[in-house]
């Protein structure tokens, strides 16, 4: 294994690392996306990662990570609006209050 | 036209309109009566042109139904409309006041037709249906006051004792039956042998519960319980004649024993009955005691071998005893009661009725030239000619002297006592009727030459016999009108109160075996019943257990896989907080055991 892989896992790991942390420590709507998207770009970087150490001929592998980029900002606007939906509707973006739709 | 159709059916139809009609149950009974009569008059004309008609209707396969009217019972059936008919327009008046007359009627005229089918049957299955049916109607009338307490039983004594002797022609007909081949009653005459004294026998038993003959005659004086019409219909022409009429009819065929027989069964019969009227305490139970007594007489002469004889005092005693009930009736509306002691001087508040009682009494007593007279004379003319003589003849001449004791007896007692006058309703019909009836009672004594020459049969007179048999009457009398009864009696009177009850009579030797009987088949059925309803319980049993298999097992599986599915719901549904971290916390713990467990799997391969 080569030293810019490892490199590169160990940067994702890090990344995937914050992005738990702040999913899991924040209550504000918009720093639980930024985690989510801190692990989505873990991802990523593994997919790219791997991509050049194994394929680097293969254009697909580039491919799929500008879909899945696509997709995430699709992602962001959806979670955006429910947040900007919560907040008109409530004033606050606090998730520790949103438990409305609990069992 | 054959006469025999409306003979018959016209009392049956006027009570089928009756019925239908529900009102005028007097007048229709009337009609149906007087057409019934003019039909017989008609037959009888008939027989005396020497004309017989017969009816011959479809019956069973190779028996047809017979009706024939022959003289004998052209006029039987002439007498029995005639006395029915006047005793309907007594009870016209005698039912006035009560609220059942349409049933009354009804059940009067299909007694009627009943008997006119019995003695116009000329075949043994008719005759046996029509028995039945005069049975069944009795009942029915007897028991016509049926809240009055004891008409019930009396009504049930009646119908059983004589439905128990039923039993004996039905197999003496079977006999004849299968012995001559045809059910025709004039070719089973024919028959002889064992056969005939067998079905004589048998013969002799149904005309002993009929007729209420000893030791059968006990429910004759309890069925006095009916309305006083029914008892005078009952007592002359109808249902206690049937077993005499059957005797007569079926008396070419006795052989000598068992002629023998009849003649000491009705010898004892008017003797033993005859003493029970000499102390009866109550008018009507001795006119019922009476009637036993004369039908005795009737059977020794048929036991003497001269039917004729008997036919000619059925004849006289239906009319005279008729008069007899009828009178007692009015007394009973004027007192409320058939009891002597209430009964005492009620003769003299009804001088007519009393002397129209008087003279039937006098009739029946046999005093000349009352009908009676002419028939005892015939009967003990017969038992004197006959090879039994000094039994039957001995037997006869008690009887007639008991008959003038008990019935000047009864004419002494009327006769003595206060009077108290009460008005009557319904008087002047009841009247007519007994007018009528007495008319017969006085004068059917001219009629009896023309009656033999009817028959083709001749009496031989006899002066002894008028002798003896007056003599007979007159000391009777005398006996009655001076002697109380109970003097009479002497050491005989409890015995006859008992009605010569031996060791209890029918209720120790008939009715307790019966009822032990009874009581066996009660507890067999009981345990069958028991047996039934353990059967019965046991299913019940079984299904319950079924049932609780079905509820507890089956059902109790399913509820139970529900009850946890949902419990375990409700359990999962609390893992559902709606905090987003937190449920993002257990699916990264989630996330980070399927990772640990992945690498420990991986690492195994």
């Amino acid at each position: 294994m080569s030293i810019e892989l490892l490199l590169a896992l160990i940067t994702g790991a890090a990344l995937f690392g914050i992005g738990v942390y702040g999913a899991l420590s924040q209550t504000n709507l918009v720093m639980i996306m930024m985690g989510v998207e801190l692990m989505l770009a873990w991802a990523m970087v593994n997919f790219v990662a791997f991509w050049r150490y194994l394929h680097p001929d293969n254009p697909a592998g580039q491919m799929f990570v500008l879909i899945i980029m696509t997709v995430m900002a699709i992602e962001m606007a959806v979670g955006f609006g429910v947040a900007i939906a919560r907040f008109r509707a409530r004033g606050s973006v606090e998730m520790e209050e949103a438990t409305e739709l609990k069992g | 036209m054959n006469l025999i159709i409306p003979a018959i059916l016209a009392p049956f139809s006027m009570m089928m309109l009756i019925l239908l009609l529900r009102r005028f149950p007097a007048a229709l009974a009337l009609m149906g009566a007087a057409i019934s009569l003019l039909a017989g008059i008609g037959l009888l004309s008939n027989a005396f042109n020497g004309m017989a008609g017969e009816l011959i209707l479809p019956g069973l396969p190779d028996m047809p139904l017979r009706l024939i009217a022959t003289p004998l019972t052209a006029l039987l059936a002439t007498l029995v409309a005639a006395i029915g008919g006047l005793v309907l327009v007594y009870a016209a008046g005698y039912m006035k006041q009560d609220s059942e007359k349409v049933r009354f009627f009804a059940t009067m005229l299909l007694f009627l037709s009943a008997m006119q089918t019995l003695v116009l049957a000329g075949d043994w299955i008719l005759l046996l249906a029509a028995w039945e049916l005069i049975g069944l109607s009795s009942y029915l009338l007897i028991g016509f006051w049926y809240r009055r307490p004891g008409v019930r039983s009396a009504a049930s004594r009646a119908f059983l004792t004589t439905r128990s002797a039923d039993l004996g022609l039905y197999i003496a007909a079977f006999i004849l039956i299968s012995h001559a081949g045809t059910n025709d009653i004039a070719t089973t005459l024919d028959s002889t042998g064992n056969a005939a004294i067998t079905a004589g026998l048998l013969l002799l038993v149904a005309a002993m519960g009929k007729s209420a003959q000893t030791p059968l005659h006990d429910w004759l004086q309890r069925a006095m319980a009916g309305p006083t019409p029914v008892s005078a219909l009952l007592h002359s022409a109808t249902l206690v004649a049937a077993g005499a009429i059957l005797l007569i009819r079926t008396a070419p065929m006795l052989p000598p024993q068992t002629l023998l027989v009849v003649g000491i069964v009705g010898g004892i019969t008017t003797v033993v009955t005859g003493l029970i009227a000499l102390g009866e305490r109550d008018l009507k139970r001795l006119l019922a005691a009476s009637t036993s007594s004369q039908y005795g007489l009737m059977l020794v002469a048929v036991g003497a071998g001269v039917p004729l004889a008997a036919l000619l005092h059925l004849i006289a005693h239906a009319a005279i005893k008729s008069s007899l009930f009828l009178g007692a009736g009015v007394f009973q509306h004027a007192r409320e009661s058939t009891a002597f002691a209430d009964l005492k001087g009620a003769g003299r508040d009804r001088p007519r009725i009393f002397v129209a009682f008087a003279l039937a009494a006098l009739a029946l007593a046999g005093i000349p030239p009352l009908s009676g007279f002419f028939s005892k004379d015939a009967i003990i003319a017969a038992s004197l000619s006959s090879p039994n003589a000094w039994v039957l003849a001995s037997f006869a001449l008690a009887g007639t002297l008991l008959t003038g004791a008990y019935m000047a007896r009864a004419l002494r007692i009327l006769w003595r006592g206060n009077r108290q006058h009460r008005h009557i309703p319904g008087l002047g019909w009841m009247t007519l009727g007994l007018t009528g009836l007495v008319t017969l009672a006085v004068i059917l004594g001219a009629t009896f030459p023309s009656i033999e020459v009817l028959l083709d049969q001749s009496l031989s007179g006899n002066p002894l016999a008028q002798l003896l048999g007056l003599s007979a009457a007159l000391i009777g009398l005398a006996l009655g009108r001076f002697i109380p009864g109970w003097r009479l009696l002497g050491p005989l009177l409890p015995w006859a109160r008992q009605g010569f009850a031996i060791a209890g009579s029918f209720d120790t030797w008939v009715v307790q075996p019966a009822y032990a009987i009874a009581r066996a088949c009660e507890q067999l059925e009981r345990g069958l019943y028991n047996g039934v309803l353990a059967v019965g319980r046991a299913g019940l049993a079984m299904s319950r257990a079924a049932r609780w298999g079905d509820e507890r097992g089956i059902d109790g599986l399913i509820f139970s896989l529900v009850r946890g599915v949902h419990e375990l719901g409700n359990r999962a549904r609390t893992l559902q907080s709606g905090l987003i971290h937190r449920e993002m916390a257990i699916m990264v713990a989630g996330t980070a055991l399927i990772f640990v467990a992945l690498l420990i799997g991986l690492s195994v391969y």
